[in-house]
């Protein structure tokens, strides 16, 4: 390091001269009364600015929009994901239940007769003149009644089912 | 016959004679003459420093006084575990480079004058010889090269090097001020130093 030292010695000398420069004479005789009255000022009006609240109570938060601040780049990333998530969750607010009619679509009745599993996970739809079912509509309450019991057959009302319960091997 | 003149002693009652750790409880609790005093103590030193980091009169005189302020309003965070004097340079250090990120690449020079100690300086006597081109450039613009080169440097290698070799801060307390280790502060010094002297080849030749 000593000879670090030497190597740079009359650069060190160099930047000693800017230990000359001096501000306007009597700067200083006044500096310190400005501070304090810029203290009682902001003592008397508790005038402090939003930014200056936040950097004392939430420093952590003042430094992340500082980054902001020093990198205007950030801000229109931010800005262009955040509109581009809207738009996401606009257009797919716009069509709430197109997966569920998807699934149901699928389905087969005959399919679904045949296989109680099936018929559980995926109720039938049955035609609109059909008594049995309940007619196709917009009322949200009964639209999601299922339309048959559990093993295919018509229920008598189509709000409610039997509870009665026959064990497989009885048959 | 004559009497001896009575030396002048500072009295411990006031501001100006009272210890730094007294003045710091005292403006703790509002007083705002003991903080009158703390600013006048360190008021050429903090000034100094952004001033060099800065190499704007009208920058530094916003960023001195937004620091002592600062530190008035965070007197209350300052738990002592460092000096007074210290803490209050890490307001400033941390102002400044924040500041001058935000200016980046935007300098605009408003340097003070030269006092008038400048040509009577025997490390610049000895540096302007013959040998060098001083003689033939004005102080002025020696100045100005000299403040154009520290603005080359990043900001954390100008303050080092402002702090070491303009302020005369040892490593330790640098350390302590900018937050870091004594081997970052030693290892920025000398590439900033390496730096500099490749922009100021024909002023600061190497041994």
């Amino acid at each position: 390091m000593n000879q670090n030292e030497q190597n740079f010695e009359d650069l060190k000398r160099l930047l000693k001269f800017k230990r000359h420069e001096a501000p306007p004479p009597g700067y200083f005789n006044n500096f310190s009364g400005q501070v304090i009255s810029r203290i009682r000022a902001g003592e008397a009006g508790g005038s402090q600015t939003f930014i200056e609240r936040l950097q004392r109570d939430a420093p952590w938060l003042a430094n992340f929009l500082q980054v902001f601040e020093t990198r205007p780049g950030l801000v229109g990333g931010l800005a262009t994901s955040l509109c581009l998530l809207l738009v996401l969750a606009v257009v797919f607010a716009d069509r709430p239940d197109t997966a569920s009619k998807n699934l149901l679509s699928v389905s087969e009745p005959s399919a679904a007769a045949g296989s109680p599993v099936a018929s559980m996970g995926e109720p039938a739809l049955l035609p609109a003149s059909d008594s049995s079912g309940i007619v196709a509509s917009t009322n949200p309450v009964t639209s999601l009644q299922p339309t048959a019991t559990l093993f295919g057959q018509a229920a008598a009302s189509p709000l409610f089912q039997p509870a009665g319960f026959m064990p497989a091997g009885s048959r | 016959m004559i009497m001896p003149e009575p030396i002048a002693t500072p009295d411990s009652n006031t501001p100006a004679g009272m210890l730094e750790a007294d003045l710091v409880r005292k403006a703790r609790k509002g007083d705002l003459a003991a903080y009158d005093e703390l600013v006048k103590r360190y008021q050429q030193r903090i000034y100094a420093t952004i001033y060099h980091m800065t190499a704007n009169h009208e920058d530094a005189n916003d960023l001195a006084q937004d620091s002592f302020i600062k530190a008035y309003q965070a007197l209350k965070s300052f738990k002592g575990g460092s000096s007074f004097y210290t803490w209050l340079y890490r307001i400033a250090v941390n102002k400044t480079i924040n500041f001058l990120k935000q200016r980046k690449n935007r300098h605009h020079f408003s340097l003070n004058d030269l006092d008038f100690q400048t040509e009577n300086n025997p490390d610049l006597v000895a540096l302007i010889s013959d040998k060098t081109p001083l003689r033939e450039v004005g102080l002025t613009e020696l100045q100005k090269k000299l403040n154009e080169a520290l603005l080359k440097l990043s900001e954390p290698h100008r303050m080092v090097v402002v702090l070491h070799d303009v302020q005369g801060q040892s490593h330790e307390e640098i350390a302590e001020i900018m937050d870091c280790n004594i081997g970052t502060v030693r290892s920025r010094l000398f590439y900033a130093r390496q730096q500099l002297q490749g922009y100021l080849t024909e002023y600061a030749k190497p041994a």
